[in-house]
């Protein structure tokens, strides 16, 4: 299937209650080794209540510079989460189901916000 | 930045990309770094669309970085049709970083057929359009 065909995607849980849309899609290169990197597999979607996309990702990393525009997005994609591959239980043109009973995870990109942090210092 | 009822993610072997953040927009170059094209959008191996995902499905992995004529898409709306999208095996990409980096020569690739085409039809009729500026 076509990564921008899922993008945006209404996401509901498994009685049909509306969670957000699906801002981003979350891959980890841990699949089989290629003669140059692994396989990308799909470690889940990052689902966002507020808004249809994200911008910039800074409700997933911790810069907070330019303040205002770091404050903005942060609040528009508050309430972010991360639903790993095996909570979902089916991809469809209009709607993502999950299973009952899944799991939000931080949709926090930690390394990647540490780095950050320490470059500015 | 994450509310605290949240559970932290696992930890993971692998290094994390975030599609829109890392991989969308992003400039393809060659092994040369001569530019390719850009990311438009990605082919992934499943699921298939509408079907219930059985417990303990194998999560998909990415096919194909995908590059076509999306301008008209961009502004307004939709995306072209899939056979109309190029695609670049995800096996030639090298690297991913503030480019994608791709460890194979871009001159034979789908992707750079309209600069090849304009190349051979266009330029090459100029006087003094088939060999270097001296």
């Amino acid at each position: 299937m076509i990564l921008g065909d899922l993008l945006g995607t209404p996401v509901r849980d498994a009685d049909g209650g509306r969670l957000g849309r699906v801002a981003d899609v979350r891959f980890v290169l841990d699949g089989t080794p290629r003669q140059l990197m692994s396989e990308a597999r799909v470690l889940g979607l990052v689902v966002s209540p507020h808004s249809a996309a994200s911008f910039l990702g800074y409700e997933r990393i911790n810069l907070a510079q330019p303040w205002p525009l770091a404050n903005l997005l942060r609040w528009r994609h508050r309430g972010s989460y991360l639903v790993l591959w095996e909570d979902i239980a089916m991809v469809g043109k209009d709607a993502v189901r999950l299973r009952p009973g899944f799991t939000r995870y931080s949709a926090s990109l930690e390394d990647g916000g540490r780095q950050r942090a320490g470059d500015g210092k | 930045m994450t509310s605290p009822d949240l559970v932290p993610l696992p930890p993971v072997a692998g290094r994390i990309l975030d599609a829109q953040l890392h991989l969308l927009d992003r400039q393809v170059l060659d092994t040369d770094g001569v530019p390719v094209t850009t990311v438009d959008d990605l082919e992934l191996s499943g699921p298939a669309l509408g079907e219930e995902i059985p417990v303990g499905t194998p999560a998909p992995v990415l096919d194909a970085l995908l590059t076509g004529p999306v301008l008209g898409t961009r502004i307004f709306g939709g995306r072209p049709p899939s056979s109309r999208l190029i695609r670049i095996p995800w096996k030639d990409v090298a690297d991913v970083g503030v480019v994608v980096r791709l460890g194979v020569r871009g001159g034979p690739l789908d992707a750079g057929w309209v600069e090849r085409w304009v190349r051979d039809k266009i330029i090459a009729r100029i006087p003094g359009g088939r060999h270097d500026p001296r």
